[in-house]
């Protein structure tokens, strides 16, 4: 992707924000699904929050004609959409505190990624508005780590289970 | 299929939720096959998504096209007789490890033998996930969690893409679910190969294997060509670690039956024909 090019920009960011919203929606069905109820609350508040952010960024890019890209075809910094948050990082006993810390580092790769485009993009239109996304998203991580602030620490042994699926060390 | 992408990855959603562990690598997989589907603009009439038994096999419930949740080790059966009747429909099975190489080895060697038009993606986490973590063909010999093999299995693991070679599977590729954007890619081509297709996926059971979360540092991605020669895909398949994803091999030849009956053909016995 030449990083000057609105309108792959504007893809980038739609997909983004889709697959946030996405995998948010999937992470708190399936820890509902597991009663892990205050983690399935938070990523559906996370999933709200990434469909508001959708809708905006959506909004702007109706004015466009985005290219048609297939799934595969997207230029990411890693393996996913950088909000994606990765499977390998999840765990029915995640805690409050350790799915926060996760949310909070998927905001601060969307920040990079967008604040990537604001300083390289020659296009100025592209360069503001990557500020702008690059802006919110660090808005969304300062409150975030305020969150995290405000809550007591884990309680050592959360990670517990009464039934554990391994054989004692 | 379609050339103009008209679906998003998330219109291929079926709706009903996965009961899966969060984090299971099943959910990449699912990621993929839907990510593929949108991709290639595939018509959800027209494409059946076949499985056997385990966590994986209830992968077809997810996807909003046709769907056969079969029996324990048997969906491949079942995959090669539909596309042979259908021989017009997209037709895609999928399993675990214990599914696919231990109930339903024979099938899978038979099916790589055959060469039917069909995708077969075995989702492998080295254990049964479904029923709590038993030693499955792909077990490490000495993985001790599991309170049937406190020991560990003490057997060699399976070779996949060995066995598939072997038998004469003409279309052999590795993902890992850390990375559902290669593994829907590579999903498509095997979808779009004329023949058996192979898609061996590291998916990892984070709650019985959790050690597994490591694989993402292990994994690599082959930068060269896919192997055409058998010889050379030997030597690659019997000693490489098993962790390299990609295309890894292909080499086309006849499918099978060797003449399809015309699609709607009422007669479905000409598709068995020898
Ligand atoms: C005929 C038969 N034998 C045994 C079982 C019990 N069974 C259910 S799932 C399963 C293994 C599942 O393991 P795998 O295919 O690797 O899938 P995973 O659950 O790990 O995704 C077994 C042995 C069964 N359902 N039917
Ligand atoms: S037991 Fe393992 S394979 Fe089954 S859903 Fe849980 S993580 Fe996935």
């Amino acid at each position: 992707m030449t990083q000057t090019d609105l309108a792959a920009f504007l893809a980038h960011s739609v997909e983004l924000e889709s697959e946030a919203r996405e995998r948010y929606l999937e992470l708190a069905d399936a820890m509902r699904a597991h009663h892990n109820t205050e983690v399935a609350d938070f990523f559906m508040r996370m999933a709200h929050e990434s469909g508001l952010h959708l809708e905006e960024v959506a909004q702007i890019a109706a004015e466009n004609a985005l290219p048609d890209l297939k799934p595969w075809e997207f230029d990411w910094p890693g393996e996913e959409s950088p909000e994606t948050a990765s499977y390998e990082a999840i765990h029915y006993r995640l805690s409050l505190r350790q799915a926060i810390q996760l949310a909070l580092e998927n905001e601060l790769a969307a920040q990079a990624f967008y604040a990537s485009f604001a300083q390289s993009s020659a296009d100025a239109t592209t360069a503001e508005l990557a500020a702008q996304f690059a802006h919110e998203e660090s808005q969304h991580a300062a409150q975030l780590s305020v969150m995290l602030k405000e809550l007591p620490p884990d309680d050592a042994h959360h990670r517990e289970d009464d039934d554990d699926p391994h054989m004692p060390e | 299929m379609n050339d103009v992408i008209t679906f998003k990855a998330k219109d291929y959603k079926s709706g009903v939720k996965p009961i899966w562990c969060p984090g299971c690598g099943h959910f990449s997989v699912f990621n993929a096959v839907t990510k593929a589907m949108a991709g290639l603009g595939m018509n959800k009439d027209d494409t059946v998504l076949v499985s056997g038994i385990g966590c994986s096999s209830r992968l077809p419930a997810y996807v909003d096209s046709y769907g056969f949740h079969g029996v324990h080790g048997r969906g491949l059966a079942i995959a090669q007789g539909l596309k042979v009747a259908r021989p017009e429909l997209t037709v895609i099975a999928m399993g675990g490890d214990g599914d696919g190489f231990s109930i339903g080895g024979n099938h899978f060697m038979h099916a790589c033998r055959r060469n039917v038009d069909i995708t077969y993606v075995v989702m492998d986490n080295e254990v049964y996930g479904m029923t709590k973590g038993q030693a499955s063909p792909t077990t490490p010999m000495d993985w001790d969690h599991s309170k049937l093999t406190p020991h560990g299995p003490g057997v060699r693991p399976f070779k996949p893409a060995a066995l598939a070679l072997a038998a004469g599977a003409p279309w052999i590729a590795r993902a890992y679910s850390g990375n559902p954007n290669q593994m829907a890619h590579l999903l498509a081509q095997a979808i779009e190969f004329p023949g058996f297709s192979f898609l061996h996926v590291l998916s990892q059971c984070i709650t019985f294997c959790p050690q597994q979360t490591d694989w993402k540092a292990i994994v690599n991605e082959r930068q060269d060509a896919a192997l055409e020669d058998e010889d050379e895909a030997a030597r690659l398949f019997l000693h490489e670690d098993g962790f390299q994803t990609g295309l890894l091999y292909q080499r086309q030849r006849p499918t099978w039956p060797p003449e399809a009956a015309p699609p709607n053909d009422p007669d479905l016995t000409g598709g068995f024909r020898l």
